[in-house]
């Protein structure tokens, strides 16, 4: 037996409707169920058929953060695969192709294992699309798998389709496996574990879907918008278990006004979108402000302006995020870092919508809402389990008359319930009296713009969080900056830098406590701003909130994530 | 001047600001009428209005209400009715902001047959904003933001209505209150979308849809027409085209309305149902 690997990236590249986002994620599965610390990510073109589809996964047996730079094992499903990512070889990595579908190059400077699929398709009269399953197959001889579990969870995924379709499936995958194992006998493979737990794994849409269950939303509506869409879609199918009503609308105005109407009638309300759909949205933003209507928005972020690069990443609508919606009106605005942070802050967005009667934003991105990453079971069930916080939300009227816009010390009024008997009001939005009716008195005005307000400052004093600190700031060579998904990218980016460093991340982006956060920052200490923007947000807005400007900042901008490998890089670039 | 909350909960709110003669004077009556005479009380009914001098009905009429943004008192009426369908929802608002800025809500409205009423306050002009040209406006008709006449013809509201999929398409005039009553009363009793076309001059604006035109264009549906035709229908919608107005129920049907085929709804209210408690049957599908 060869020497055994720590940690190794495969990755898959085939036409879009092929099928290859099943074959990497049955990879990614039979990883981590074999007792691997998986990270997957799939990037694919804003097309159905045709173009260049990949997944990859990074596997180790210590925790994942983000992928690698370096290709340990690239299977290609078509000509393309090799040609697009050839430059993230090096010799010790292996490709297997098809020799009847690619050339192969004459002198490679890695190892090529030929893997007949078309042979294989013919031989088992298998569907052009089987070629996912013998490249499954393949993969999973490659990193030297078992391959009783590679049959068995197979066996559970198409179960439902029937035994014809299972054995189908087992077969193709099994010539591939036997392919590669008869092709490389004996090579470095990965130290699985003989493990029973099965570890939960999923993406930040997917921790988002969870707490939004969890946190007793029972209205989410949507129009679809890559990458928020498959929240929309997964809602939409626990409806019958959650009992959630899940809409469809006619366009993003729509979505939000229907959320604002089931918010107003008292259930917890919630829309998903990216930001053309968000950008229809935010006059209602606004009539939520005035309207003191909770609302959780869950907006993923792709690559602008307009359609932009719809199927990539970018963290390029903060500022917009943070200052959308006409008028002057308070707003949370958080943003994960990882699918953890997703479940946990998704779930508690809810609870200070309600407290603070007010629109919160839960921004992610498409790599943080497509990639998929391990979450502590006992995690996962301690937030879902938490008992909502509905702050002043009530179902009778405490006195009479009642006032839904009662000018309060901390800015919260109570907010009734429609239906309840002897009494009325409205959500309005024009400028109104503590009673809701409307008023254009300058002193009324001035009590309710007050009033408002005020609920940001007892946020900022009851709720907002600072940032996570990793890592000692004295002493650090470099401390990180980061806020949402650049968390995965520093953090793995620290384990490959030999210096001291540190990270701080944010998640409660807006407002923030301006003293507080400045209270972090000093002037001999060399702080790295990491964005996947082009201009920085994050630093404008830590400048004009917390009067901290950091001038060394990291940026990308081409539509993908940061590789970590491309921090250690610009860092060397920057010390030279 | 403050109004304090009554003890017994009454209707009337405001004294409206409307304009003297103004059409809305009417609706605002008619919709009180209808109210009153199904024993609601505003504890237990649900009103959107819109952006409009019609919205501004919201502090003249005392209910639970969202006085919403302009185009969009539907479409928040849609997510209110879903969250409680156990209270009328009445959707007041111009035709300006129905047929126009929420022109795409109301299409889809009519398809979903959501269980609402909307009244439309349709004087053909912007009011509010001072006499510009509103969706019903007559082709050529000269406005502040049409000086040489506007080029396109009118939205005709209740073909709209009938062909999008509504289930209770009506029309009425301000000025003939029983009837607008009534027609808001059977609106309300209809489960499904019921569209209430309301002609409504506006004095100040409007110089040539005024009492005397309507009273001179409108006419009774006659005797035998069958609102359950929806043929029939269509063919008295038309007459729109010519400047005839019909008045009364063109149309009705049965069909289950949106909240009828939820089965989240089947058996309370969305909010009043049991907090979803079953975390781990969702969580087991990531593993």
């Amino acid at each position: 037996m060869a020497e055994q690997q720590t940690e190794f990236l495969w990755k898959v590249g085939a036409p879009a409707g092929q099928g290859v986002m099943t074959t990497g994620l049955l990879f990614s599965k039979l990883c981590a169920q074999s007792g691997g610390q998986v990270f997957d990510y799939a990037e694919y073109p804003s097309l159905i058929q045709g173009g260049h589809n990949t997944y990859e996964v990074l596997c180790s047996n210590t925790p994942a953060h983000n992928r690698q730079w370096q290709v340990d094992y690239l299977v290609c499903l078509d000509a393309i695969t090799l040609k697009e990512h050839e430059h993230r070889l090096d010799a010790s990595s292996i490709v297997v192709l098809d020799p009847a579908t690619s050339s192969a190059p004459t002198n490679p400077a890695y190892t090529i294992v030929p893997l007949p699929v078309k042979e294989l398709l013919a031989e088992l009269k298998a569907s052009s699309i089987m070629a996912n399953m013998i490249a499954l197959g393949a993969s999973w001889a490659l990193v030297g798998g078992d391959q009783k579990h590679l049959v068995e969870l197979i066996a559970e995924q198409f179960g439902k389709k029937g035994e014809e379709v299972v054995n189908l499936n087992q077969n193709c995958a099994a010539r591939g496996y036997e392919a590669v194992k008869s092709a490389l006998p004996d090579h470095a493979v990965f130290a699985w574990k003989d493990t029973t737990e099965t570890p939960l794994v999923m993406g930040g849409n997917d921790a988002f879907s969870l707490a939004a269950a969890a946190a007793d939303c029972r209205f989410y509506a949507a129009y679809p918008m890559t990458p928020s869409s498959s929240v929309l879609a997964t809602l939409a199918a626990w409806q019958k278990t959650t009992g959630m009503v899940v809409r469809h609308a006619e366009d993003e105005v729509g979505v939000i006004s229907e959320a604002l109407g089931a918010s107003f009638a008292g259930v917890r309300a919630c829309v998903g979108t990216s930001g053309g759909g968000f950008a229809l949205m935010t006059e209602s933003i606004s009539y939520a402000g005035i309207a003191e209507i909770p609302i959780v928005i869950f907006l993923s972020q792709r690559p602008g302006p307009a359609t932009g690069l719809p199927t990539a990443t970018e963290q390029g609508d903060l500022l917009f995020a943070t200052y959308a919606g006409h008028g002057e009106f308070p707003k949370i605005v958080l943003a994960p870092g990882d699918v953890t942070e997703m479940l946990e802050l998704s779930r508690h967005a809810f609870d200070l919508a309600d407290i603070y009667q007010t629109p919160v934003i839960v921004l992610s991105d498409k790599f943080l809402s497509e990639s998929r990453m391990h979450l502590d079971q006992t995690v996962a069930e301690q937030v879902m389990a938490t008992k909502p916080n509905y702050g002043r939300t009530i179902h009778n009227p405490s006195e009479l008359p009642y006032l839904r816009y009662k000018v309060t010390e901390d800015g919260i009024s109570e907010r009734l319930i429609p239906g309840a008997a002897g009494t009325y009001y409205q959500a309005n939005s024009y400028e109104h009296l503590e009673d809701s009716h409307t008023t254009e008195d300058p002193t009324e005005r001035c009590r309710q713009v007050e009033k408002r307000l005020q609920k940001q400052q007892t946020y900022l004093d009851h709720h907002w969080l600072m940032p996570s600190i990793d890592g000692s700031l004295d002493g650090a060579k470099y401390v990180f900056v980061t806020w949402g998904s650049s968390k995965l990218v520093v953090q793995q980016a620290r384990q490959l830098l030999d210096e001291p460093t540190a990270h701080i991340h944010f998640t409660h982006v807006y407002p923030m406590d301006r003293e507080k956060v400045a209270t972090l920052f000093a002037a001999d200490r060399h702080y790295v701003l990491v964005e996947n923007n082009a201009t920085g947000q994050f630093g404008t807005l830590l400048r004009s909130e917390a009067g901290v400007d950091i001038k060394h900042t990291i940026h990308k901008y081409d539509g993908r994530a940061f590789y970590s490998e491309e921090i250690v890089a610009a860092l060397e670039q920057h010390d030279r | 001047m403050i109004d304090s909350q009554p003890s017994s909960l009454d209707f009337t709110g405001y004294t409206p600001t409307w304009c003297a003669g103004c059409g809305n004077w009417g609706i605002g009556k008619g919709i009180e009428l209808a109210l009153k005479k199904q024993q609601l009380s505003p504890d237990s009914v649900i009103m959107l209005f819109d952006i409009g001098c019609s919205g501004n009905m919201n502090d003249f009429i005392n209910a639970y209400a969202m006085h919403t943004l302009h185009g969009r008192a539907l479409a928040t009426a849609v997510g209110v009715k879903i969250a409680n369908h156990k209270l009328p929802v009445l959707v007041t608002g111009g035709d300006g902001a129905l047929y126009g800025e929420g022109g795409n809500h109301f299409l889809h409205a009519c398809r979903g047959n959501h269980d609402l009423t909307v009244i439309v306050h349709d004087n053909s002009v912007y009011g509010l904003t001072t006499g510009q040209v509103s969706p019903t406006a007559s082709k050529g008709k000269k406005s502040k933001s049409t000086p040489s006449g506007i080029i396109e013809r009118p939205v005709n509201p209740l073909l709209l209505a009938l062909t999008q999929g509504a289930t209770f398409v009506a029309q009425g005039f301000t000025a003939q209150l029983p009837q607008l009553a009534e027609l808001i009363t059977a609106g309300m009793q209809h489960k499904g979308l019921s569209i209430i076309n309301v002609l409504q001059p506006c004095v100040t604006f409007n110089k040539e849809n005024t009492y005397a035109y309507y009273i001179k264009n409108t006419y009774k549906l006659p005797e035998d027409h069958d609102k359950s035709n929806f043929s029939q229908a269509l063919e008295q919608a038309q007459a729109v085209f010519e400047e005839r107005f019909p008045l009364g129920i063109l149309y009705q049907a049965e069909r289950p309305s949106y909240q009828d085929e939820l089965p989240q709804l089947a058996s309370e209210a969305l909010v009043n149902k049991q907090r979803f408690l079953n975390n781990s049957a969702l969580l087991k599908q990531f593993t």
